[in-house]
């Protein structure tokens, strides 16, 4: 292309030191060398498009139900107790009075064992389908087993703008995102779907109720609230709670249906939930009574190990006593009859320890 | 769906098994004051139970309904419970009640 600037002929002789000038910028260029092709094409931004807080999700974050869902995911992974009940259009009131009730008995328990979890522990209704996602997330997927982000990671600020990074665009579909609402967790975790035990559980209107730990005391005082049955689970008294007894708190009650239970990630049914309620002295007490089992197991083996070894030896025992008072009952006799007869004795001292006839 | 003609509602379901989602909807179907106008029993069986899941209804007019929930689904119950309701509806118009 010619120039665009025309160069009068006359000034010609005055671009006679032109070459030189283009050595200069030649070595110049030797030293920072240009980008390779492909980089000027599609080169990745050194900068991420989104916070380091606010990865892209497979659902926007913005919606309810992907707060929801994030919630849910991390109340499945924080609680390792959680019961599951049917409400059947229980009213605000008595939803109401029936938490009341519930917090003063879970007070009660924690003044008895000196703790204090009933804050922690809370009753709420759930989505049903956002739930069993969130379940589903929470028990299949794993970050950890996943590809960790790029490093040096383009939000840190010693990370230089033209260092060359990996992929960090904001697309949903990059593995490197692990947490709970991408793309990859839900890959993970969305096989598992037909399968969860918990499954068929998970539809129609369920309240779930969550424990920071696994208290059987504390269990065992809110299913006596939410859900009585004598005699391990016995309603309180009408003396010795009367506000239980209010009309609005029976009627919620009557509408409230204990379905089940997750315990550590394992799933029981009523029964099961009301088994892990009656244990007796808490999770103390199991350990207590698991001790106790095994020291009798230990015991039992050391008895019948140590049996052999003793009956030897009151044989031996008796054996010896037997042949000191045939001694002193033979004292008057010859020293070579003694003799012999101790060397009979021993005889049959040793054919008793190994077990042998002496007059084989 | 109309409730206000039945009387008695029995249920019995394991949780654990899809055709309980019928009986469980159901529940949740009947109005908040349900338990001041019907009587309604229900039996929530373990886990391991074979037993059919199933839903029996009375209305005032006597009349009982046996419904199997093994292969019935929300809609058809409603669809059942409605005919029958609608009946009665008609019935108490007429007569001027």
């Amino acid at each position: 292309m010619p120039p665009r600037l025309r160069i009068c002929p006359q000034c010609y002789h005055l671009l006679k030191h032109q070459p030189t000038s283009y050595r200069y910028l030649a070595t110049a260029s030797a030293i920072t060398p240009a980008a390779p092709p492909f980089q000027t094409i599609s080169s990745p931004p050194p900068i991420a498009r989104f916070p380091r807080t606010q990865p892209p999700s497979h659902k926007p974050p913005e919606f309810r139900k992907s707060q929801l869902h994030r919630q849910y995911t991390s109340l499945l992974r924080s609680t390792p107790l959680l019961l599951l009940f049917q409400h059947n259009n229980l009213k605000a009131t008595e939803w109401m009075s029936i938490r009341r009730e519930l917090q003063f008995a879970l007070e009660k328990v924690d003044n008895d064992l000196s703790t204090n979890l009933a804050p922690a522990i809370k009753i709420q209704t759930i989505q049903v389908g956002i739930f069993e996602s969130a379940l589903l997330v929470a028990e299949y997927f794993d970050p950890k087993q996943h590809r960790t982000a790029s490093k040096p990671h383009p939000t840190d600020p010693s990370t230089q703008s033209s260092v060359s990074l990996a992929n960090h665009t904001p697309t949903p579909a990059d593995p490197t995102f692990r947490h709970y609402l991408s793309r990859t967790a839900h890959a993970a975790a969305s096989p598992y779907k037909e399968s969860h035990p918990l499954r068929p559980l998970l539809s129609g209107p369920l309240a779930a109720m969550s424990f920071p730990t696994v208290t059987p005391q504390h269990m065992r005082a809110a299913l006596s609230i939410l859900a009585p049955k004598a005699p391990t689970f016995p309603a309180p008294t009408r003396r010795a709670n009367p506000g239980y007894h209010d009309a609005t708190v029976q009627q919620g009650l009557q509408k409230l249906m204990l379905l089940g239970a997750r315990v550590e990630g394992k799933v029981f049914d009523n029964e099961g939930a009301r088994w892990v309620g009656g244990i007796q002295g808490g999770m103390e007490g199991l350990r207590g009574q698991l001790v106790r089992i095994l020291g009798e197991v230990g015991a039992g083996v050391t008895g019948a190990l140590e049996g052999m070894g003793r009956s030897l030896w009151v044989t031996v025992e008796a054996r010896r006593s037997m042949l000191e008072e045939e001694e002193k009952g033979t004292s008057g006799g010859s020293n070579e009859g003694l003799a012999n007869k101790g060397k009979e004795h021993s005889i049959g001292l040793w054919s008793v320890i190994w077990g042998r006839n002496p007059n084989r | 769906m109309i409730t206000k003609h039945i009387t008695e509602v029995t249920s019995r379901f394991n949780p654990f098994t899809k055709p309980s989602k019928t009986c469980r909807v159901f529940l949740a179907h009947l109005p908040a004051n349900a338990r001041n106008t019907m009587k309604i029993n229900t039996t929530v069986l373990e886990r391991n139970s074979q037993e059919p899941s199933f839903l029996k209804l009375k209305f005032k007019d006597g009349k009982e309904m046996q419904l199997d929930t093994e292969k019935l689904k929300i809609n058809d119950v409603v669809e059942e419970v409605d005919r029958h309701s609608r009946v009665l509806n008609r019935q108490a118009d007429l007569t001027g009640n």
